[in-house]
């Protein structure tokens, strides 16, 4: 049974006076869904990954992710929560430059529950890095760290994963590889989202969301619902 | 997992750490050096201050007695112008009786000393020099029962050429004051006779009596004009047994008035009065307290300064470090985790800096001691928990308004580019 996972009503984000990056917007997306997310440069991409994210709330609005209403949860709640339902994939990456590859992952365990070694040196032989184990960011390729960052967020069994541009640092090759993986993660039944402006990667998504100023002006469902 | 982030982001950031020890340095040498010397050196200052003689005068009630001007007539002998040897180790019984570093009774008489060449009057001074005391049930305490003093313990920095008087049974040495060495010519090993008129009125009933001179003294004081000899020589000669004049005590107490001090041995002794030599003493406390004063007015400006140091440390970490904070909030670290990642560093910081500045102060406390005190400050190991807890508490303050800072990181900065 498919349910909507994230639910996002008359949802504004307002940064400033001048500033409103979400303009009552209303979102939903089923579960095991992938979800494309684009627009313009400042449409509010970024602002609203970070509300289904849970890295920041809105200033106004409903949002429901996995049946929790986030909005009006405390600091730490909120923490707790992103560490359970949330993986994050960044265009930077953002891994700790003193930490090795599998030092990286256990990190998220630690902060999540328990570091377990095995499974996270699992993890990145999953992505492909079981002979990069002990290399540091440095010493990674720009793919080799983004497939750390994969890994990482992989590690606590999240029902969703957010990308935001995952590929946009990467070539051509490496991207490949990247979407390679995501799909086939979206193929073992994860919730997707991704934000990008590269249109053959907006179209790889069953459902695409087009934002203009804060405002969805176009919504395609790849297969009808 | 945690000691492994903790150890590998500060081993990754080692010249800045060590900005944040080296400012920790700065207070805790300076706190060890205080400490150091106050804790070793009030002992020691004791001791210098003790340089300037007794501070503390026991005299028989109503005797006016001057101190090195002993009347030349003492009239009629009556009990009350003597205190009883035999009573003077009462004035180690009194409360504070830890305090009391030592007495020197002393029994004066005026002789007249003869050579070849000379004739003179002189003071003669009946004294203990180095004696043991027995100190009765139910004062003495469980593992001493003998108190060592005479006038050697109580001015030790004496200018003796030659030597002490050792055995407090050697009726036949003299120590002699240079003064009066100088007048009559007398040398170490030199003997010489001296009289004493029992009636003064009659010239007559003359004792004489052989001296040998083992030191000679040069305090630059009234001594260097007087003869020295071991009490019962002076008591035998004067035929005063069991008999003094005066007693000097030497007495150091920073917790007690030294009113006080007196009142408890004119308790313990009844008959006697107890002078104190009250500027002297006021003065010891004074020059103790003020160089504390200085010296902890130094170490307060030296902790604010490494507090400073540490703070400005950690405010460029966390700056630095934002994106690293963001990270780990964005991933599931609480508030409270990323508070005990920093703390864990600012009392590592703490420790390294307490531990190195407590090397470093010490050897600054040997310049102190050396310079100030002219004596070397020996290690005082309660000394180090003390800075070491001091460096951390100065490095945890100073790091408070960084790890508000690094509280107040938003996960959100993450997905922003910049
Ligand atoms: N923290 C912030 N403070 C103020 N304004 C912000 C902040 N973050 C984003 N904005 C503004 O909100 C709008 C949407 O930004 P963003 O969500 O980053 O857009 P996108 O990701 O689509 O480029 C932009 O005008 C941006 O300048
Ligand atoms: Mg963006």
């Amino acid at each position: 049974m498919t349910y909507e996972i994230v639910k996002i009503q008359n949802v504004v984000k307002q940064y400033d006076k001048k500033t409103r990056a979400l303009d009552n917007l209303n979102l939903s997306i089923k579960k095991g869904e992938w979800t494309s997310i684009m627009g313009p440069s400042g449409s509010g991409k970024t602002t609203l990954l970070n509300i289904i994210g849970c890295l920041d709330s809105p200033t106004n609005g409903k949002v429901i992710i996995n049946g929790r209403e986030t909005t009006g949860l405390k600091h730490n709640e909120l923490t707790r929560f992103r560490r359970e339902n949330i993986g994050l994939i960044f265009q930077q990456y953002h891994l700790i430059p003193y930490l090795t590859a599998v030092e990286n992952v256990m990190m998220a365990q630690y902060f999540h529950s328990m570091v377990d070694e095995k499974d996270a040196i699992e993890a990145l032989k999953r992505v492909g890095l079981g002979h990069r184990l002990e290399h540091v960011p440095m010493h990674l390729s720009g793919g080799e760290q983004q497939r750390v960052c994969i890994a990482r967020a992989l590690i606590n069994d999240p029902k969703i994963l957010l990308a935001d541009e995952p590929t946009g640092n990467l070539d051509q090759k490496n991207g490949e590889i990247i979407l390679e993986l995501i799909r086939e993660l979206h193929h073992e039944g994860h919730t997707i989202i991704v934000v990008t402006h590269n249109p053959e990667i907006g179209d790889m998504g069953q459902k695409k969301v087009l934002l203009v100023d804060g405002k969805i002006s176009f919504k395609n469902n790849n297969y009808g619902g | 997992m945690f000691g492994r982030i903790l150890r590998k982001s500060i081993s990754k950031r080692k010249s800045r750490i060590a900005i944040a020890v080296l400012s920790v340095i700065i207070g805790a040498s300076i706190a060890t050096a205080l400490l150091s010397v106050s804790m070793d050196v009030s002992e020691k200052v004791g001791y210098e201050f003790r340089k300037y003689g007794a501070n503390l005068m026991v005299v028989p009630e109503t005797d006016t007695i001057e101190v090195g001007f002993p009347g030349v007539d003492f009239g009629t002998v009556t009990e009350q112008r003597y205190i009883n040897e035999s009573d003077l180790w009462k004035i180690k019984t009194i409360y504070w009786r830890n305090n009391v570093l030592g007495f020197a009774p002393l029994l004066y008489s005026v002789v007249t000393v003869e050579n070849e060449q000379n004739q003179q009057e002189v003071v003669l001074a009946g004294t203990y020099f180095n004696k043991n005391v027995n100190i009765l049930e139910p004062y003495s305490s469980e593992d001493s029962t003998i108190f060592k003093t005479g006038i050697q313990v109580i001015s030790p920095w004496w200018n003796v050429t030659g030597r002490w008087i050792e055995d407090p049974h050697d009726n036949d040495s003299s120590m002699v004051g240079i003064n009066v060495a100088e007048a009559l010519g007398l040398e170490i090993g030199d003997e010489y006779i001296i009289r004493y008129i029992i009636d003064y009125e009659n010239n007559s009933n003359i004792k004489e009596y052989n001296l040998t001179v083992v030191g000679i003294i040069n305090t630059e004081g009234h001594e260097d004009n007087q003869i020295f000899v071991n009490l019962q020589v002076a008591q035998n000669l004067t035929g005063r047994p069991n008999k003094v004049h005066t007693a000097q005590v030497s007495a150091l107490c920073n917790a007690c008035p030294v009113d006080t001090f007196a009142g408890e041995i004119m308790d313990a002794i009844p008959y006697t009065e107890a002078r104190t030599v009250k500027q002297l003493v006021s003065a010891e406390m004074n020059i103790l307290g003020k160089i504390e004063d200085m010296m902890f007015l130094v170490t307060i400006v030296a902790l604010l300064a490494s507090a400073l140091g540490v703070m400005t440390t950690m405010t460029t970490s966390v700056i630095e470090r934002r994106k690293e904070i963001g990270l780990m909030k964005s991933i599931g670290a609480e508030n409270r985790k990323i508070m005990t990642l920093f703390l864990s560093e600012a009392t590592l910081i703490g420790i390294i800096g307490g531990l190195l500045g407590y090397g470093v102060g010490f050897i600054l406390s040997q310049f102190i001691g050396m310079s100030v005190f002219s004596t070397s400050i020996s290690p005082t190991v309660e000394v180090i928990p003390i800075v070491i807890g001091i460096s951390v508490g100065v490095s945890l303050l100073a790091s408070i308004l960084p790890v508000r800072k690094a509280v107040n990181v938003e996960p959100a900065i993450v997905l922003r580019g910049e």
